[in-house]
């Protein structure tokens, strides 16, 4: 009959332990991750940072590498998002000019270009 | 009775653990969001690195360049940046990321780092309005940086070219010095080096403790090699490591010392 309570309060002293382990003996260490988990400020410096790279190299397929490691989506939903980020966080003007001429550049491009990660 | 009950327990506390790590590594496994990007896989922080050093090349902002790699928590000492470049170059990367990689290094190697405030991905703000779709904006304007960089269309030629006899030097080395027009140090410039069997480049800048115009190459006694900088004039052929001797009587191969000189534009 008591089988029950005592198998109830060992599996919730057992979550507890797990979750004390878990959340405060030994947290969640972020290693290894990739650009495409980045904060969504850090993010958008990254991307920023490409598109000041893109103004010296003019290397638009350079560029669309290197926006490949954000993810999946195409290029430009990268750039038009960091640009809603940098107004929202109001990045100088130089800063938005960049990423907008990036953008206004990858538009141009067709959708379909493949992209060689190297 | 009390054996049982302490057994209960403890299969409790089995299944509950069990219970907690499906759930937390099968059902509903850690996503990496909002991460920064110190945490990145040693790649991507190689890509962010050289990315940081691209950017750098187009902008001639040093603070924000510190800032960013104070973000990515790497030391990015000239020796490390020059690693990098040799990697990168060597795996087919864009040339252009072997030169800013250079010329990074050349400038941290000159100015050594300040005491850092901590960083901020966005250092810099006013009000803004402007919108993706917009037509093409100006350029950015180009911030001033006192590292001087080659002025295309003014090849540089070769001012000296002297036999070395040095028992210090690690290796026989053909050793580089490229300057501007008013003597200064230009980093970034490409030398490709050719011999019989192979040929190799590399970039004036990356050892910044020598000057950074300063680049070298280490010989093979009995090979001739012939150097051009990839801006310069006509290339120098004959290079041969010459046999030198020490205090002692003993035979050492020698180097050689290249200047090249950016000629003044009139």
């Amino acid at each position: 009959m008591r089988t029950t309570p005592r198998l109830l309060f060992g599996l919730v002293l057992g979550l507890i332990i797990g979750l004390l382990f878990g959340w405060i003996i030994r947290p969640v260490e972020y290693v290894d991750t990739a650009p495409a988990s980045l904060r969504e400020d850090y993010r958008a410096e990254f991307i920023l940072m490409i598109a000041e790279a893109y103004t010296q190299e003019e290397d638009l397929e350079l560029a669309r590498v290197r926006l490949a490691s954000l993810g999946s989506q195409p290029p430009i939903n990268f750039v038009i998002a960091a640009i809603d980020f940098a107004v929202e966080a109001s990045f100088n003007q130089n800063d938005l000019q960049t990423m907008n001429r990036l953008a206004v550049d990858l538009r141009s491009m067709p959708a379909s270009a493949e992209i060689d990660i190297p | 009775m009390n054996r049982a009950r302490t057994l209960l327990t403890l299969l409790g506390v089995i299944l509950g653990l069990a219970g907690g790590l499906v759930y937390s590594w099968i059902l509903n496994p850690v996503e990496y969001t909002d991460t920064a990007p110190a945490s990145l896989r040693q790649d991507f922080k190689e890509d962010y690195l050289s990315l940081i050093a691209s950017a750098y090349m187009a902008t001639g902002d040093l603070n924000r360049t510190r800032a960013r790699l104070a973000l990515l928590g790497v030391s990015a000492s000239p020796e490390e940046l020059s690693r990098l470049a040799q990697s990168r170059l060597a795996a087919g990367r864009p040339e252009s990321e072997a030169r800013a990689l250079a010329q990074l290094a050349a400038v941290l190697g000159e100015r050594p780092a300040p005491p850092m405030q901590s960083p901020s991905p966005s250092p810099e703000r006013s009000t803004s309005s402007v919108s993706p779709t917009a037509t093409v904006s100006p350029s950015p304007t180009i911030r001033p940086t006192s590292i001087p960089s080659p002025t295309p269309g003014a090849p540089f030629a070769l001012l000296e070219q002297d036999p070395l006899c040095d028992p210090n030097l690690p290796a026989s080395l053909i050793q580089v010095f490229v300057q501007d027009a008013a003597g200064e140090g230009v980093p970034g410039v490409q030398i490709l080096v050719v011999w019989d069997n192979g040929q190799d480049r590399f970039y004036t800048g990356l050892k910044p403790e020598l000057g950074v115009g300063y680049a070298d190459f280490a010989m093979e006694q009995g090979t001739t090699y012939s150097l051009q900088l990839m801006e310069g004039e006509s290339p120098v052929t004959g290079i041969v490591a010459e046999e030198c001797v020490n205090d002692t009587g003993e035979a050492y191969p020698g180097s050689w010392l290249l200047i090249f000189q950016q000629p003044e534009v009139p």
